[in-house]
């Protein structure tokens, strides 16, 4: 691909998303919701396309492709299985949505804290978040690295991809905040999925259609049709890899803090049901993808070339393909922003909103500014790093994540949950995930997701069992819910009569 | 959890178990499009379409 060209709709992509995310900008933000939960007035539309670019990253079009370029059809399986994970938003989704409003959450773990009634509890669990998400920007960070060497032939070298997506997704954080962060991400989420698309037509169309396209696999590789087909999805790597992508959605802050942004339940609800159908295509599309680079280049040395090489092919016109690569981009920037919003929010609300008595919305923000770019640069100095294979760090951040999904069910669930039984599970099994990852051992052939949930789950009950739940706050907290929740479906029906 | 909450939810944990256990029992033999590619495919559609009823009373 000519690097000319590249550079030239780079260059395009930064203009027109700059001038959208000034645009974005409404009155004056100046304090933490405006700035970090768009002043919760997202309407459904913008949520569901930025709540899908982030969380459709870099991953789709060079990591799951190249999953299914190696593994074949499992990889199919594993999207879905996170896919259908996206259901937890419909009954956590209203939960956080109803409590943010009412007690004025910015951050999950903020939500925890005071559920809990231990400022403990939100410090600790958004500290594990950075520990956690910074390694997972720095993937998507060497992913526009690997990407942008791989489609000029090296001619612009991985460092560069990475400080230029770095630097992006700082200046737009920076703008507007939220309201940037969702605006310029709704504009790469539309164009990655046309031109997506687009790419899979003409590349089908160029190997004779879709009977000739499954009539090559079922004949050259039928094993790519079926699990465990090669071996690459044995079982038990297919428990390991979904298990902690299912619980995606609230597991990670920066998908379930989104749930606090909707203007209405209604705007929550578009949310939902738009990321439903744009990840189901999208995710057809970055399979196919795979396939079809396991049709065309059999014999790539690393899986994650796969994208790269089907761009630069003479099968998708070479604007198109420069286009889909500057997408690729954009996604990872559009991921990378909002964790770095995220992050921010979490520390200059939870960590220093807690450790400094006479921290205001006002200091609390300026905190969150400059954080911003200081975790920038430590995904940056991660990605320099240059890991393997990209999925498999990639989901190792979410097994880390993992660790808070009982304390998060809970707090809506269960009266009897505990700020020591937060704290226990969560710090616990965090290092234990950590261990199991650095090691790299797998007990019993299992993953550190899988150990993640089942540890953390059985200290958070124990431990919340012999310890003194906070009555009053759970009473308070869960009655709300309850009457919200019922109300809800009262509205509705004498809307009916 | 309300009643709809708890019917839909059931349902969608049979999806789930479903997506788990027949591509690795039934289907690892049919090395075919309408395989595990379709399975796999329909059960999304299937829980967009319970996503969809789940959610109806969402409103303003």
């Amino acid at each position: 691909m000519s690097t000319q060209i590249v550079w030239w709709i780079i260059a395009i992509y930064v203009i027109i998303a700059l001038v959208i995310a000034y645009l974005s900008r409404s009155g004056k933000q100046t304090n933490m919701a405006s700035y970090f939960l768009g002043d919760r007035k997202l309407n459904g539309f913008v949520s569901a396309l930025s709540y899908s670019a982030t969380t459709y990253s870099a991953f789709m079009l060079v990591g799951l492709a190249g999953l299914a370029y190696n593994g074949g059809v499992g990889a199919l399986g594993f999207e879905i299985i996170y896919f259908m994970g996206v259901s937890l938003v419909a009954f956590f989704g209203p939960r956080f949505w109803l409590v943010g409003k009412k007690y004025g959450y910015v951050t999950p773990s903020e939500m925890l804290g005071d559920r809990y009634n231990n400022k403990l509890v939100a410090s600790v669990v958004a500290i594990s978040s950075c520990l956690f998400l910074i390694p997972y920007s720095a993937v998507q960070l060497a992913g526009v690295g690997y990407l942008l060497q791989g489609v000029t032939n090296d001619a612009i070298p991985f460092t560069t991809g990475v400080i230029i997506a770095t630097v992006l997704a700082i200046v737009f954080s920076y703008i507007a905040g939220m309201r940037s962060v969702a605006w310029t991400d709704s504009l790469q989420s539309l164009i990655m999925l046309i031109t997506s698309t687009l790419v899979v037509i003409f590349i089908i169309n160029g190997l004779g259609g879709l009977g000739e396209f499954f009539g090559s696999l079922e004949t050259n590789q039928p094993k790519s049709l079926t699990v465990p087909g090669t071996g690459f999805f044995s079982f038990t790597t297919f428990l390991g890899l979904t298990i902690p992508w299912f619980f995606f959605s609230i597991s990670n802050p920066q998908v379930s803090q989104r749930l606090f942004m909707p203007a209405s339940l209604k705007s929550l609800r578009q949310m939902l049901m738009g990321f439903l159908v744009f990840g189901f295509i999208y995710t057809i599309v970055s399979v196919v993808w795979g396939f079809s680079a396991s049709i065309m280049f059999p014999d790539l040395a690393n899986a994650d070339l796969a994208t790269p090489k089907l761009l630069s092919s003479d099968l998708v016109p070479p604007v198109l393909g420069a286009i889909v690569m500057v997408g690729i981009m954009a996604a990872a920037v559009s991921t990378i922003d909002s964790i770095l919003l995220t992050l921010s929010s979490l520390f200059a609300r939870d960590v220093y909103g807690n450790i400094k008595k006479e921290s205001n919305e006002q200091k609390q923000l300026i905190v969150g500014k400059i954080v911003i770019p200081v975790i920038a640069i430590l995904a940056y100095l991660f990605a320099q790093l240059q890991l393997d294979l990209i999925a498999v760090l990639s989901v190792s951040a979410s097994a880390g994540l993992i660790v808070a999904v009982p304390a998060i069910i809970g707090a809506f669930f269960w009266k009897r949950g505990t700020a020591l039984g937060v704290l226990i599970s969560v710090i616990v099994s965090g290092i234990m995930v950590i261990f199991l990852e650095f090691t790299q051992t797998k007990p019993l052939g299992l993953a550190s997701g899988i150990w993640g949930i089942l540890v953390s789950t059985l200290l958070f009950i124990t431990v919340s069992l012999l310890t003194k739940a906070p009555e009053k706050k759970a009473e308070e907290f869960l009655t709300y819910i309850k009457t919200e929740m019922a109300t809800l479906k009262k509205k509705k029906s004498t809307k009916l009569k | 959890m309300t009643t709809k909450e708890l019917k839909y939810g059931s349902f969608i944990i049979i999806v789930i178990l479903l997506a788990y256990i027949i591509p690795y029992t039934l289907l690892t033999n049919v090395a075919a499009w309408y395989g595990s590619f379709l399975f796999w495919s329909l059960l999304a559609l299937v829980i967009i379409v319970i996503n969809y009823f789940l959610t109806r009373d969402w409103g303003e």
